[in-house]
């Protein structure tokens, strides 16, 4: 008898180490699980670091980047995780997208994207902006960074009252290839208020661009739906800009730092506007008859 | 004599009882244990994530930043984004961006309708893989993030079948399970996880559950949102905003 219960107890003691052994320490102190392991998920280290550590040594770009466009993107979403680049003090480490591709992974249309966001067709938009040569990057107009050059104007630029109402269908930038829907509400033909302004303009040089195309950029951000106004050179540039891949019907180009040195030798104020002197190309100025007009 | 082998038979079985509750004692201890509350007595957060499918434009930058942030192997995804295509005669084409650079390509044809549907591990309140885990590898945190633990996981894909939603995999290089981890290691240190982060159109959202502040919490009460496969009893934790019935 006295063997069996020196038996039994060999075997209790052994199943004791056993389990000892087999049990991680800390098993059960949280649940049925290595509590450890919830530390030790933590451990790493985090390689997407966020805009405020870019904006440490790249302010100069920040401070451009949250005033446009692509203000809700984050600079890691196109450069890739900072991490090993900070590490590096800034050398290496970082992706620098060249191409069309990194735009037209957001930008490209697609029926599935939402209707509201900007999205082209390459080939479209380069016959509307005039643009001959296909293997032009986006990039030759667009600086991603500020990608509708209109830093300076998102500060001066009014809201238009009538804005809230188009903001219910256009949320994003109305895409420029798009024809007019059949039964589109009268209220936002701009001659229903602008009658002064469109009058006479399908005799100037600006007759086939929409008022849209200038004045409305509806975008889904805090500078949504502002009008443009005391535009700075830059604005027109966008079109007429002198550049080689531009094809013979494109927009008149000017060479631009030859232009604005033409203009110093006049010793005219190089902060003028083009508008100021090409009033006549586009519509007459300072008519603000127009509902709701605040001057 | 029957009478004292009788007796001597209770002993035994006294013993045998007393030596099986030495056995059995320090399970039932280890498992009535309540985890200690925090240190700081401070508010504990229950993460929670959503999806807004009406606002993804399926750029894939979530799934580019996830593979960098975890170093997920190609072939396999923690996140992925679904384009579902549904034709003029109401049938449903889903796919996922291929490649390691996850890009969709343009698909021709009409359609009635087209969306973007990201998709990710749910959390999953009662999660299915922890239950039918046999070595206590995958686990729930107290603040509703589910875990694998790599250093017990045998790899035998339980898990993997269990999960109704797709979301775990056996990592091709470490031959275990993997999945969404909400970049738990980003969490503590203020930073939401990679996906969220990299979002440029806000379509991802991560927050806390337990604050009624947070702007998660405030968007779950103001938005209507559904569950993916709510029958089920999981209690997903991945809330989605305007999603379409089409989707499961």
């Amino acid at each position: 008898m006295l063997r069996f219960f020196v038996l039994i107890g060999l075997v209790v003691v052994i199943a004791l180490i056993v389990r000892s052994q087999m049990i991680p320490e800390s098993f059960g102190d949280l649940g049925h699980f290595r509590a450890d392991a919830v530390e030790e998920a933590k451990r790493f280290e985090p390689r997407h670091l966020g805009r405020d550590v870019c904006a440490d040594c790249h302010d100069d770009v920040a401070a451009l980047h949250v005033k446009d466009a692509h203000a809700r993107v984050e600079c890691e979403s196109c450069h890739g995780p900072g991490a090993t680049h900070v590490a590096a003090d800034g050398e290496g480490g970082i992706i620098r997208p060249d191409g069309k591709a990194p735009c037209l992974v957001c930008h490209q249309l697609m029926p599935a994207r939402p209707s509201v966001f900007a999205q082209i067709t390459p080939e479209d938009h380069y016959r509307f902006v005039g643009v001959e040569d296909p293997e032009v990057d986006c990039i030759a107009c667009h600086d991603p960074h500020e990608p509708l050059f209109m830093d300076r104007d998102l500060r001066t630029a009014r809201l238009h009252p009538l804005i809230h109402r188009c903001r219910d269908c256009h949320a994003g930038r109305t895409d420029e290839t798009l024809v007019r829907p059949p039964g589109h509400p009268e209220i936002f033909e701009c001659d229903y208020c602008h009658a002064d302004i469109v009058d006479g303009f399908a005799e100037r040089p600006h007759s086939e661009v929409r008022c849209t195309t200038c004045h409305l950029f509806f975008r889904e951000s805090d500078f949504a739906g502002r009008m443009l106004r005391d535009s700075d050179p830059r604005f027109c540039l966008l079109c007429h800009r002198e550049a080689e891949f531009r094809s013979d019907d494109a927009p008149p180009g000017i060479d631009w730092p030859a232009h604005r040195e033409d203009m110093a030798d006049d010793t005219i104020d190089l902060d003028k506007r083009c508008v100021d002197c090409h009033q006549d190309r586009i519509h007459p100025l300072q008519t603000r008859t127009a509902v709701g007009s605040e001057e | 004599m029957p009478h004292d082998r009788n007796r001597s038979r209770r002993e035994v079985l006294k013993m045998l009882a007393a030596g099986s509750g030495l056995l059995v004692f320090p399970i039932g201890t280890l498992t009535a244990s309540e985890p200690e509350a925090s240190a700081e007595g401070a508010h504990k957060p229950y993460w929670a994530y959503a999806v807004d499918t009406t606002r993804c434009i399926g750029c894939c930058a979530c799934m580019r930043a996830c593979r960098d942030e975890n170093d997920v192997p190609e072939g396999v995804f923690r996140t992925w984004v679904e384009r579902y295509r549904i034709g003029m005669d109401g049938e449903v084409k889903v796919d996922v961006a291929t490649g390691n650079d996850h890009v969709f390509e343009p698909v021709g044809g009409e359609v009635a309708k087209a969306f973007f549907v990201p998709k990710l591990c749910n959390h999953c309140e009662k999660s299915v893989c922890n239950q039918v885990c046999p070595v206590g590898a995958a686990y729930q945190t107290d603040d509703g993030v589910v875990l694998v633990d790599s250093k017990q996981c045998i790899g035998c894909g339980y898990c993997v079948q269990a999960c109704p939603y797709g979301s775990r995999f056996i990592n091709p290089e470490t031959h275990m399970a993997d999945k969404c981890t909400f970049c738990y290691h980003r969490l503590d240190k203020g930073l939401a996880p990679a996906c969220v982060h990299t979002c440029p159109r806000e379509a991802r959202l991560f927050g806390d559950l337990n604050d009624p502040k947070s702007k998660l919490s405030v968007l779950l009460r103001q938005r209507s949102y559904r569950l993916l496969k709510p029958e089920l009893g999981t209690h997903p934790k991945c809330y989605y905003l305007g999603l379409d019935r089409e989707v499961i």
